[in-house]
């Protein structure tokens, strides 16, 4: 895939045809003239190889930490892998994403392997190693990798291999000036980054059809997310993850090294604008990557969100606040209502609780905002999806059925072989094709408990639908154009659809640029008995569910989010202003008794 | 202070040796300066440190600690300092002068600071009542047993089990009968990195061609592991796995010594068994996301993966007696 000079097919394949053309011309074989390397790199000696004893030391890390998704020999097949997407690396050809070295190059041990080891890969199952191995242990496990499970090639191969390592230390950052990012917005056309991560860099461009060297499916990052980066080393708003990913490529997959055709400038230019993408405090808009001189000035000064170094994912906070409007509610997202409230970082996982479980999730966050006025709230959801899925066929359940393992939906198999080998199978979407699974309808849906005023604290209804107990109303708007209201009560319970649904209306669903909008709005009241009678002040549990139709997302298999309560926020009442007003005049008062008792005692002691 | 990290399981301990050393540093710093004629006032002395114990509590500290225990700890330190700057008569009118020359304003300077202060004060505590009687919403606390007690018996699979009496069905020695010391002998280490003992004895190392019997069980148990649990209680079963940022409660931390390592393995098969939906009230089990296990395991893979947790944390479960 890899389509730089140095790729690795180049390098394995025309090895012989290259070493005889360079001894032909008399070339010295390894080592190239420093004129001759990509602008920002400088050539390296490969690295001594380590003692035996070290090698024997990490075999013992390997085989109690590594193995169960990396595998016996080393080739990402261990028993974890095959519910794994992105899969475990094999080492077997010594293809590493994350390096300083140029494209196609092996990567260096004591950097980037060993920053891989003490950071994890975000956005992947890897964790970070950091304080669970000591960095001797850390060490030695890589000493074992690089020595017995990278087979096809070797760092002590003086013959085939070379290092022109990218020197990022000696560079320094361009600042992220308003021009640079700029200027960076319209690299990414011309140098057709925008082809795979889409005009807006959601990685939706050509998001369906990639593939790694190993023939799984792969997919472009998305720049609104940094923390899901690969390279981000938990540092994920550090422009310089994303000028070296830039500058070297990732071995083994479609996204190539870019050090040939840009120049170290441009590369500045390019990470600045890609790392001001990644989501901010403050909301920022450039539709369609249209950055006007308006917008690269915001991006210049915008806070970056704060990252929870217990996760390495933005903050959560459970409390959605939503603040009172005279008026219409909006009707779309551009309405500047909006920004009263901040929005919401909904943390959502797989559905793993019940079958069919979801291994295999695509949609990880979703950022939530309410509004309500007199009778009506109002939420808006946006969530990164690189597809736009809308069912083709009739499907045979109807929009209540909840079960549908009768109909074929199914989870991944533990074993994985009908989904390592049959690229048809349903289940092989993450790691194979796109072709040959059906596709469903995106989707969003939330619940509040019905009569939650009636809950005894802190009980709840179960967060997946509900329970037997206490029920809950269910609201869920599908791709198709679907929107229901429906009682549940309990995942594997039909729901059952409420005339409430009449009066949800859907605002606004729109899929651009690799996101969905989605704006629902729902009268604050309806039956009491039947759906969840919102009020002011007051915490209303709330739970979050999403579903990617090109990921086979459907019934039960989808992405959900933990507790959160909806807080309709009250205007604020007077005794707000009064009562520190009063306080403050009883404190200029003391003060003045204060200093008139000091000043008479004085006045006393001078005349005695 | 990334520099420095604060250790899981040490924290307390590290943030008080971390505050006794910076405060025996001032100390020292105050003891040489007063040598050298250079003494600080006692009254910038004990509101310096007063300030340094406010900041290091607020942003050393990782979870944050919530405003009101700060408070406490505010009031615990002023208290403290207090005592300091008032250990003799003689001291305590050192710390007072300040205070007393700004109210008395005894020079301009001092005027000037009592004024600002005059205006100062009152707008500060306005603001901060205005601030407190402001209506927030901050995320409620509730209070969730981790632990709780089991049942006398649990159903899974169609089968009764009397957790009182029941055992791990692989927990063997090579004879096959239950024999939790000759487990206990194969686990991992307890040492940093909780490494397998022997990496090349069939004995030691599940992965082992030549593995048999309890060690290659932890294997499958393994397997299951690793194809289930880790998604949430992490590949180093530390509950940090690739989804524990998305739920609440968060998954449970394996290595931590207050979970498994203070339950017997039957109360661990029975929570695996039902999950979150089976645990009592005082376990929130309709927030929780922990799978009923019973829908997706056999009970002999049920008790292989309790056993695998045992090996790869180091701990023994606790017994009856």
């Amino acid at each position: 895939m890899s389509n730089s000079r140095y790729g690795t097919k180049v390098a394995r394949l025309g090895v012989c045809v290259g070493v005889s053309v360079m001894l032909g011309l008399g070339l010295p074989v390894g080592s190239v003239a420093q004129e001759d390397l990509p602008e920002g790199f400088k050539q390296q000696g490969l690295p001594a190889p380590p003692p035996a004893e070290q090698i024997e030391a990490g075999k013992r890390v390997y085989f109690t930490k590594c193995v169960w998704c990396h595998g016996v020999e080393g080739a990402g097949d261990g028993p974890g892998a095959v519910r794994l997407w992105p899969r475990p690396r094999n080492f077997n050809a010594g293809t590493f994403k994350i390096r300083h070295t140029a494209s196609g190059q092996l990567p260096l041990i004591d950097v980037d392997l060993f920053e891989t080891v003490e950071h994890g890969l975000p956005g992947s199952a890897m964790p970070s190693w950091e304080g669970i191995l000591t960095e001797q242990q850390r060490k030695n496990v890589l000493a074992f990798v690089t020595t017995q499970l990278v087979q096809d090639r070797s760092w002590q191969d003086e013959e085939f291999e070379e290092l022109f390592v990218l020197q990022l230390d000696q560079l320094t950052p361009k600042p992220n000036t308003p021009e640079s990012i700029k200027r960076g917005s319209e690299l990414v056309v011309e140098k057709k980054c925008i082809e795979c991560h889409g005009l807006e860099g959601r990685g939706d461009g050509n998001a369906f059809n990639l593939k790694d060297d190993w023939g799984f499916s792969i997919q472009p990052a998305d720049w609104h997310k940094c923390w899901n980066f690969r390279g981000s080393r938990q540092d994920p708003y550090n422009v310089e993850n994303i000028f070296r990913t830039f500058s070297t490529g990732l071995n083994g997959t479609p996204m190539p090294s870019f050090a040939d055709n840009t120049s170290v400038d441009e590369r500045w230019d390019i990470a600045n604008y890609v790392n001001s993408l990644c989501e901010r405090e403050q909301v920022i808009e450039a539709p369609q990557g249209e950055v006007t001189d308006e917008i690269a000035q915001t991006f210049s000064t915008s806070q970056p969100l704060q990252i929870d170094p217990l996760t390495d994912k933005p903050k959560s906070n459970f409390v959605i606040p939503s603040k009172y409007v005279e008026g219409e509610l909006p009707t779309d997202e551009h309405d500047e209502r909006w920004n009263l409230i901040p929005r919401r970082w909904i943390a959502m996982g797989g559905q793993i609780t019940h079958k069919p479980r979801n291994f295999v999730n695509r949609i990880d966050d979703m950022w939530v905002q309410a509004l309500y006025n007199d009778t009506h709230i109002s939420f808006m959801f946006r969530w990164d999806d690189r597809t736009k899925s809308i069912q083709e066929d009739e499907v045979d359940w109807d929009p209540t059925e909840v079960n549908l393992g009768d109909y074929g939906v199914e989870e991944q198999a533990p074993q994985g072989s009908t989904f390592a080998e049959d690229p048809f199978h349903q289940e092989s979407i993450a790691a194979k094709q796109k072709d040959g699974y059906a596709v469903y309808n995106d989707g969003v849906a939330f619940q509040f408990p019905i009569k939650w005023q009636e809950l005894p604290a802190p009980r709840k209804p179960r967060y997946f639908w509900g329970d037997e107990t206490f029920a809950v109303d269910l609201t869920k708007w599908t791709a198709d154009g679907t929107l229901g209201v429906y009682e549940g009560t309990g995942w594997d319970q039909d729901l059952t659809e409420l005339d409430f649904q009449e009066e949800v209306e859907v605002v606004k669903a729109e899929w651009a640029d690799g996101r969905w909008t989605v704006i629902v709005k729902r009268p604050l009241k309806g039956d009491y008995e039947e759906v969840a009678y919102l009020e002011q002040g007051k915490y209303i549990p709330m739970v979050f569910f999403a579903w990617d139709g090109h990921n086979g997302d459907v019934g039960r298999k989808m992405a959900v989010s933990a507790f959160y309560y909806l807080v309709m926020e009250p205007p604020i009442p007077l005794s707000t202003y009064v009562y520190p007003g009063l306080i403050t005049v009883g404190i200029v008062i003391v003060e003045g008794w204060v200093l008139g008792r000091r000043a008479n005692r004085r006045k006393a002691k001078d005349q005695a | 202070m990334t520099w420095l990290k604060l250790v899981e399981g040490y924290m307390p301990m590290q943030m008080i040796s971390e505050l006794a050393g910076s405060i025996l540093v001032f100390a020292l710093v105050n003891w040489a300066l007063n040598r050298s004629g250079m003494g600080i006032p006692k009254f910038w002395a004990g509101v310096g440190v007063w300030i340094y114990i406010q900041l290091y509590l607020k942003y050393r500290i990782y979870p944050p600690i919530p405003f009101s225990v700060r408070a406490i700890y505010g009031t615990v330190s002023a208290c403290g300092i207090f005592m300091w700057v008032s250990g003799s008569e003689g001291e305590w009118q050192e710390f007072k002068r300040p205070v007393l020359n700004v109210m008395d304003g005894i020079s301009g300077f001092h005027r000037g600071m009592r004024t600002v202060a005059l205006i100062v004060i009152p707008l500060a505590l306005g603001g901060f009542a205005y601030n407190s009687f402001l209506p927030s919403f901050e995320e409620p606390i509730e209070l969730r047993t981790v632990h709780p007690a089991p049942p006398a018996t649990t159903k899974v699979h169609g089968k009764t089990f009397v957790l009182q009496v029941v055992e791990n069905p692989y927990r063997v020695n090579n004879e096959g009968k239950y024999d939790q010391a000759y487990t206990d002998a194969r686990i991992v280490e307890q040492a940093m990195g909780r490494l397998m003992k022997d990496v090349n004895n069939p004995d030691y190392n599940p992965w082992d061609p030549n593995a048999e019997g309890y060690i290659k069980y932890v294997r499958e148990g393994g397997e299951i592991f690793f194809q289930n649990c880790h998604f949430c209680h992490g590949d180093n079963l530390n509950g940090r796995g690739l989804w524990a940022y998305a739920f609440n409660p968060i998954p449970a931390n394996f290595t931590d010594a207050g979970t498994i390592a203070q339950l017997q393995e039957t109360f661990v098969f029975w929570r695996v068994s039902k999950g979150g939906i089976g645990l009592p009230g005082e376990g929130f089990p309709w927030a929780s996301v922990m799978p009923p296990w019973e829908q997706h395991l056999t009970v002999d893979e049920i008790w292989k993966v309790v056993m695998f947790e045992y090996w790869h944390t180091g701990y023994y479960p606790r017994t009856w007696d």
